[in-house]
């Protein structure tokens, strides 16, 4: 047989045929060219960015420790469980919810936050679902690793902080950052990202941008389920900078315990070097346990007792110190007399004003306390007579008395170094509001204003840094707890891209303090007023130690009507001082919230911190000698 | 055997077309295992060469014609074996009932493989039986019953993949067998115009489902897909494929996309996508080039053919590589959409490396007995 015998041209077909399977092979060899020499580089890249991974490597915060180098907060690492995105893009996450909440014993509402916000993240992101994960998670986690790739187990840094409640509303805590605070330009501008750990409150806040290191990461090579295979490269991160605080941890536990045996648990207590500002011990109660934010915000326990610090009628997160504003009550006859001496009404040689058993504006009698004559300046503070500052108010008049304000900065934040400081309330800040609603500005609201009530709310640090200074020849230092900021050194090669270069560290910047202008005359008769309070048979006699003189300034301030003060609206007991009183080393306030009589119960704590501060520096004989001698 | 092969037979004997396929075969062997080199398919794949080479050389040195003659035997037990496939003998994989088992030796084996090689046998039987004059209505009405048959069968596991591939044989052996070029251009015409319409109405009245619309999608607008949902086969063998650039992998085949998981079926449907990773351009040129040649050799054995029959066996199994290969490639460098049709030589897999050198060891036959008469 022969081919071309055949009929329809049969080798006319055949050739047909091979020609056709020449031209589909050339279509494929075209199409190979397109991808393989014109693409070849993208597709290339395209494989690279789908089996690399960059999983952050969090960088360790810097320690805060007090002033005897006592570590006061640390990192310490953990496991964590922590959720990759990749393995979850096609997976409806609703089937995960219960799984991961029974397993790891986690809020389901948790869950599903965190779920919701992992799917709303560009690719390769992973957050943490569970700290400080026990043998028992990370047994499920192995365990189930087919079931739910996206889950792995990582040893992290985690905050930890020793002292648990002492000290938690200086210190602050850390957390992630929240979706709101992720929008804040600067943040965004400073690169944060979901999951990033960030100071919240407290010094944590304040000096987040030391504290805070800079985290390295490991580039590793996944497969197609974003399991790691191998790791391709490490950075380390570098950790943040160490904070060494003012505080005296020795002071700040003395305090704690005092306002924790204290009659209502409720109060504040700030101790000051007057001299250059310095933050010895600052104590709120009722206080909180950082410790739970840092771990509880994932499990059902730790989220119902951040609820209950949230609705806890005592306010234990709030800052009583900083956050808190209570009427001063006779703790503001310090500055109103001071104010009366720089604004003429009294002089030191003739500052004797009448008390007459009280005032009487209108139809109405303010009594004081007691009936002390006409009594000179010293005098009255130690007695603290209210007839005497009733009517050293009204000589100054809402325009004096706004003058002082402004003086003392109670207009002012005190520029601790704090987040979220309060600024007192004063005649000055009302002033608008009364005479808009009531006409004019009556001698009565003055008379109240005298012995810091009505319309005086002083938040304790503004009170404590303007009175402290009468001891400093009227220096109004800025409070601070920072001392320094310790360097840390470079991590990595020069010149790499993944360099960290050192840190350095630095101490605290002081400014120029603001001064109360006084004569020294002026000063010495307003320290004597103060000592004859706990050594000249004042309202604090009781408090005083021999060898180691305290002036202070009793306050008594009403929360509630005459007859109504009693319980719960009992009135706010003050004390605020500075030691020695002929040069001071060291000022104390404290307050206790409705306790009553501040001699009685604001006192004694200031002298228990007394106390412990000379435990460490103890006095010789002769120097006491010395200073009685005065 | 010695009986059998005489002198003249190892002389006219085609060394070419059987090394060549040896040489693909060999290539692929490699291929396979730098897809999953921590597998063993590529040491099994050499086994399964060794007995395809044994089966080859049995039908090489055969005669064909007496093979031909038994033709509607072999049918016969072909449509047997494709039936106890649905049997509760067959072995169902990934939804497939497409395997039997093979008793002893646990192997699995597709019956539907061979079957296409019966099936040849038997359209070359009858079309290479009839005389030379055109096509009749009724003669080309037998040749699709013969094709109906086995496909029908095969769409039961379900394996369009496999079914699909039987539509060349048909095509070529009609063809060659004088069916009318009018025809032929009808048949043409009519596709052109009822594939799209077809698409369309079928997307309309939702009788083409979403899942097969993404992966038509994938081939047209591969970014419009969501690439970890059907269009993901796609996407990721187009990635392999122009990731190998010129001239493949250097060294870190550690990190290539089989090995990472990110191709899927990287030895078998995808062998070509990791051909492409590992030896670039140039090995997938080189390739292509290899099959060419085959086909020519096989093509020109065809012209050759002492008889109808022997031409129209070669030429039916040559349309059907054809058809495979550019199926398979086409899917491979995201021109076609995803359909499990193996690679010829190339692929893994006992049963496709068998009847394809059983198909050639036919070539070879019908190629040695081109002088007899």
């Amino acid at each position: 047989m022969k081919i071309g015998d055949h009929v329809q041209n049969l080798g006319l077909r055949v050739v047909a045929i091979q020609v056709m399977a020449f031209i589909l092979l050339a279509l494929l060899g075209v199409r190979l060219y397109y991808l393989q020499i014109v693409k070849g580089d993208y597709y290339s890249d395209r494989a690279e960015s789908q089996r690399v991974r960059f999983i952050p490597i969090p960088a360790p915060r810097g320690a805060i420790m007090d002033r005897n180098g006592k570590i006061l907060v640390d990192s310490r690492p953990t496991y964590n469980i922590v959720l990759s995105n990749e393995p979850l893009k096609s997976i409806n996450v609703n089937e995960r919810v219960d799984d991961y909440s029974l397993g790891l014993n986690l809020d389901p509402q948790f869950v599903i936050e965190r779920l919701n916000l992992i799917k709303s993240q560009n690719e390769f992101e992973a957050l943490v679902l569970k700290d400080n994960a026990d043998m028992g998670d990370i047994t499920w986690v192995e365990s189930h690793s087919l079931e739910f790739p996206e889950l792995r187990v990582e040893l992290q840094p985690q905050r930890f902080y020793p002292l648990g409640t002492t000290l938690a509303h200086v210190l602050g805590y850390v957390g992630e950052i929240s979706p709101a605070q992720l929008k804040e330009r600067d943040r965004q501008e400073k690169g944060f990202r979901p999951g990033d750990i960030i100071g919240k409150g407290g010094l944590e806040q304040y000096y987040d941008e030391y504290l805070r290191g800079r985290p390295g990461y490991r580039k590793v090579l996944v497969d197609s389920r974003g399991r790691v295979q191998s790791e391709l490269q490490i950075v380390a991160p570098q950790s943040g900078q160490d904070l060494v605080t003012t505080i005296d941890l020795d002071l700040q536990t003395t305090a704690e315990l005092q306002l924790a045996t204290s009659t209502t648990k409720r109060g504040t207590v700030i101790s000051m070097d007057p001299n250059n500002g310095e933050i010895l011990a600052m104590a709120s109660a009722p206080s909180f346990d950082p410790n739970i934010f840092v771990r509880g915000s994932s499990t059902p326990e730790g989220r119902k007792q951040i609820a209950a610090y949230w609705q806890d009628e005592k306010r234990p997160l709030y800052n009583r110190a900083i956050q808190g504003r209570y009427p001063p009550g006779s703790t503001w006859k310090i500055p109103e007399s001071v104010a009366a001496l720089q604004q003429g009404h009294i002089t030191v040689a003739r500052s004797n004003v009448a008390c007459g058993g009280g005032i009487k504006i209108g139809n109405k009698f303010t009594r004081c306390m007691g009936s002390h004559g006409s009594p000179p300046l010293s005098f009255a503070i130690t007695k603290s007579c209210d007839g005497y500052y009733y009517r050293i108010a009204l000589m100054m008049g809402i325009d004096g008395i706004t003058e002082m304000v402004e003086n003392f900065d109670f207009d002012k934040r005190s520029g601790v170094d704090l987040p979220n400081e309060k600024i007192s309330q004063t005649p000055k800040s009302w002033r608008k509001w009364v005479e808009k609603n009531e006409g004019k500005w009556s001698d009565i609201r003055t008379v109240y204003s005298g012995i810091g009530q009505d319309t005086v709310v002083t938040t304790p640090i503004s009170l404590l840094r303007a009175i402290a200074s009468i001891g400093v020849a009227g220096n109004m230092q800025i409070p601070h707890f920072m001392r320094e900021i310790r360097p840390i050194s470079a991590v990595g090669e020069l010149g790499d891209v993944n360099y960290f270069p050192e840190r350095s560290g630095f101490p605290y910047s002081y400014t120029q303090p603001k001064l109360i202008e006084m004569t020294p005359e002026q000063n010495e008769v307003m320290v004597k007023g103060m000592w004859g309070v706990v050594n000249g048979g004042g309202t604090a006699g009781s408090i005083r130690i021999p060898g180691f003189e305290i002036a202070g300034k009793t306050g008594t301030a009403q929360v509630a009507e005459l007859g109504k003060d009693v319980g719960e609206n009992k009135d706010h007991a003050w004390f605020v001082s500075f030691a020695p009183a002929y040069k001071p080393e060291i000022s104390v306030i404290v307050l206790i919230e409705n306790s009553g009589f501040g001699g009685s119960h604001a006192a004694p704590v200031a002298k228990a911190v007394y106390e412990a501060y000379l435990e460490k520096h103890p006095r010789s004989a002769v120097e006491g000698q010395e200073v009685a001698a005065r | 055997m010695a009986a059998i092969i005489d002198k003249h037979d190892l002389r006219d004997f085609d060394w070419l077309t059987s090394l060549l396929a040896l040489a693909i075969a060999g290539f692929g062997v490699w291929q396979i295992h730098n897809a999953l080199p921590t597998e063993s398919y590529w040491s099994k794949q050499i086994i399964g060469i060794g007995i395809a080479l044994v089966a080859f050389l049995v039908v090489a040195f055969s005669d064909y014609r007496r093979i031909i003659e038994a033709a509607p035997l072999f049918y016969g037990i072909g449509l047997v074996l494709l039936l106890l496939v649905l049997t509760p003998l067959g072995v169902e994989v990934n939804g497939q009932k497409a395997w039997l088992r093979i008793p002893g030796i646990g192997q699995q084996f597709q019956p539907s493989e061979f079957v296409k090689i019966t099936t040849v046998l038997m359209l070359a039987k009858y079309f290479g039986a009839r005389k030379a004059k055109t096509l009749t209505f009724k003669e080309m009405m037998v040749g699709a019953a013969i094709l109906a048959a086995p496909i029908s069968l095969i769409m039961l596991e379900p394996d369009a993949g496999q079914a699909i591939t039987y539509f060349p044989i048909l095509a070529a052996v009609l063809f060659l067998s004088a069916v009318r070029i009018r025809y032929v251009v009808i048949i043409i015409v009519a596709a052109a115009i009822f594939i799209p319409s077809a698409w369309v109405v079928g997307v309309k009245t939702g009788m083409i489902k979403r899942y097969q619309q993404e992966r038509i999608m994938a081939i047209i607008d591969p970014d419009s897909v969501d690439p970890r949902g059907y269009g993901y086969h796609t996407i990721q063998s187009t990635i392999t494929v122009g990731k190998g650039g010129l001239s493949g992998l250097k060294g870190d085949t550690e990190t290539s996309q089989s090995v990472l998981k990110f191709l899927p079926e990287p030895h078998t449907d995808f062998i070509f996508a990791v051909t492409s990773e590992n030896t670039g351009f140039i090995g997938c040129i080189s390739l292509l080039l290899a099959y060419a040649l085959l086909l020519s050799r096989m093509i020109a054995g065809a012209r050759e053919a002492s008889d109808r029959a022997g031409m129209l066996v070669i030429m039916a199994i040559v349309c059907g590589m054809v058809f495979q290969i550019f199926m398979n490639v086409g899917m491979a460098v995201g021109s076609l959409p995803v359909i499990g049709v193996p690679l010829p030589l190339l692929s893994a897999g006992l049963s496709a490396i068998m009847s394809t050198f059983v198909a050639i060891g036919f070539v070879v036959s019908v190629k040695l007995r081109r002088f007899v008469n």
